[in-house]
């Protein structure tokens, strides 16, 4: 009986289902992306450098572009109810401004470390929520032209708001990348396997 | 979406987790006939009958707009050019450019976005798709237009989006005339359809009640044939 009360009671069955699925759709969103990149690439326009076939979704153009915009809805609406129960149900465990302060001016480095984690994964659900608004911005520029405009702040110096959209929209995948190691390597140290089990089966 | 479907889109999303995707390639269209078509339908309902704003005049981007041709770029004797109407229509139209420059002439200076991904802001010239079929009598059973261009390229289009009034058929561009390149004399241009929607060098328009199995030359290879945006 000793060992098993050390055992970590699971996190609630909903949030780790939304966890999980979030990941297996959001790989399926960022390889059809990069299809969608190869077509054009955002940076060097025809001629410009390629994403490798490995990472990428779909075969060609259109393929990425089926898959992208057929698992929008899912991706959308597991994300948009994640996040609404989690502020709901459990927003003391989302970071919050006195995580910076503890990160700061903690004296443990365990409360730091818990500081930084909130934060980090606090941030990767901003992240994607913007990477929802950048993509229905381009999905449908002419009918939320409200929403597209509101990425013309840089026209002051020359870059154009699809050109703003087009960047933002695939930065999701670079800030993800490191957010998601820094998420990884930061759950190890907060609780190692026990978290991990607690959070996944 | 059936139960099969169903599954192909669980393993699909699931395997990619360990295939880093290349496996699943031949999924794509499954993946595509089983969302495409609720996609549509928000799209369409999206789509208001009115006018979607328009860029000052100053915006336009002539270096922007990149060239597409899926069969090289056929040149057109203005002179013998006829525009073709038929199909359900009470009044079957051929129209020279004359009479295309004696209808009311409007501007829209919209963002062209292609589907590879970029896009132009481009001021298109020219009359009203709708007052051409208006013209033409179109008949209220027609629910698709046809859109037949030089270059043997093909096009469907609902109706609804073919009467909108900012789709145009623009014999100028940004000013001048249209450049063969582009679609002279005559190109299709709409602010809320993708690029391949908007045929260039077309020659005749078709109204029918139903979609026929061709629905257009990208569109056949696996495009969307919507493409709202
Ligand atoms: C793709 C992106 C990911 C996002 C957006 C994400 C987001 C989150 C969020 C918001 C939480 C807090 C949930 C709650 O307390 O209800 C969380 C917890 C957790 N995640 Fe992730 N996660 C991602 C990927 C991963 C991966 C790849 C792993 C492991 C290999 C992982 C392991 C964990 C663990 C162990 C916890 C529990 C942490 C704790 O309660 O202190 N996550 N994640
Ligand atoms: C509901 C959510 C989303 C929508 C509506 C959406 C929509 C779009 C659209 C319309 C494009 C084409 C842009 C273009 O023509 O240049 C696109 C491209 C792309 N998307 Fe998404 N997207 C979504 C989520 C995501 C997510 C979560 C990721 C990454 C993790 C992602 C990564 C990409 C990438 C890398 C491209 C290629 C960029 C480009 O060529 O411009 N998207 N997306």
């Amino acid at each position: 009986m000793a060992h098993t009360s050390a055992r970590q009671p699971h996190h609630p069955l909903w949030t780790r289902a939304f966890h999980g699925f979030n990941l297996v759709v959001l790989l399926v969103m960022a390889a059809s992306g990069l299809q969608i990149y190869n077509a054009n690439p955002v940076f060097g326009g025809r001629g410009g450098a390629v994403v490798p076939e490995l990472f990428t979704l779909g075969g060609w153009l259109a393929g990425g572009r089926d898959w992208h915009f057929g698992f929008m809805g899912l991706y959308a609406l597991n994300l948009g109810l994640w996040l609404a129960l989690l502020v709901q149900r459990r927003r003391r465990r989302l970071g919050e401004l006195g995580d910076l302060t503890a990160l700061k001016a903690s004296a443990s480095a365990p409360r730091r470390r818990l500081s930084a984690h909130r934060i980090v994964y606090t941030l990767m659900l901003i992240v994607l929520a913007f990477s929802l608004i950048s993509g229905l911005a381009m999905y449908k520029p002419a009918q939320f032209w409200w929403l597209t405009s509101l990425f013309a702040l840089a026209e002051p110096l020359g870059v154009t708001s699809w050109q703003m959209l087009r960047v933002s929209h695939l930065a999701t995948i670079p800030a993800m990348v490191l957010l998601v190691l820094a998420h990884v390597v930061l759950s190890w140290r907060v609780g190692g396997l026990r978290l991990l089990r607690a959070m996944t089966l | 979406m059936n139960r099969r479907q169903l599954l192909g889109l669980g393993l699909g999303g699931s395997s990619s987790l360990f295939l880093g995707g290349c496996a699943l390639n031949g999924l794509s269209a499954a993946v595509g006939d089983a969302t495409q078509p609720l996609n549509e339908r928000i799209e369409a309902l999206l789509q208001g009958q009115g006018k979607v704003p328009e860029f000052r005049p100053d915006k336009v981007e002539p270096a922007a707009l990149l060239v597409n041709s899926f069969n090289g770029v056929p040149r057109l004797d203005p002179e013998r050019y006829r525009l073709q109407v038929k199909g359900l229509v009470g009044r079957p139209l051929s129209l020279d450019l004359g009479a295309l420059a004696a209808l009311p002439q409007h501007t829209c200076v919209m963002r062209h976005v292609c589907v590879e991904g970029w896009a132009a802001v481009v001021a298109w010239s020219g009359v009203r798709l709708a007052d051409v079929l208006r013209l033409a009598q179109l008949s209220p059973l027609g629910g698709y237009l046809l859109i037949d261009s030089a270059d043997s390229y093909f096009e469907s289009w609902d109706l609804a989006s073919a009467l909108h009034p900012q789709t145009l058929l623009a014999t100028h561009m940004n000013g001048a005339p249209l450049p063969a390149a582009n679609g002279a004399p005559v190109r299709l241009t709409a602010p809320i359809k993708l690029g391949y929607k908007q045929s260039k060098w077309v020659t005749g328009l078709r109204v029918t009640a139903q979609l026929g199995e061709r629905r257009g030359t990208w569109e056949d290879q696996g495009y969307e044939w919507f493409a709202g945006l």
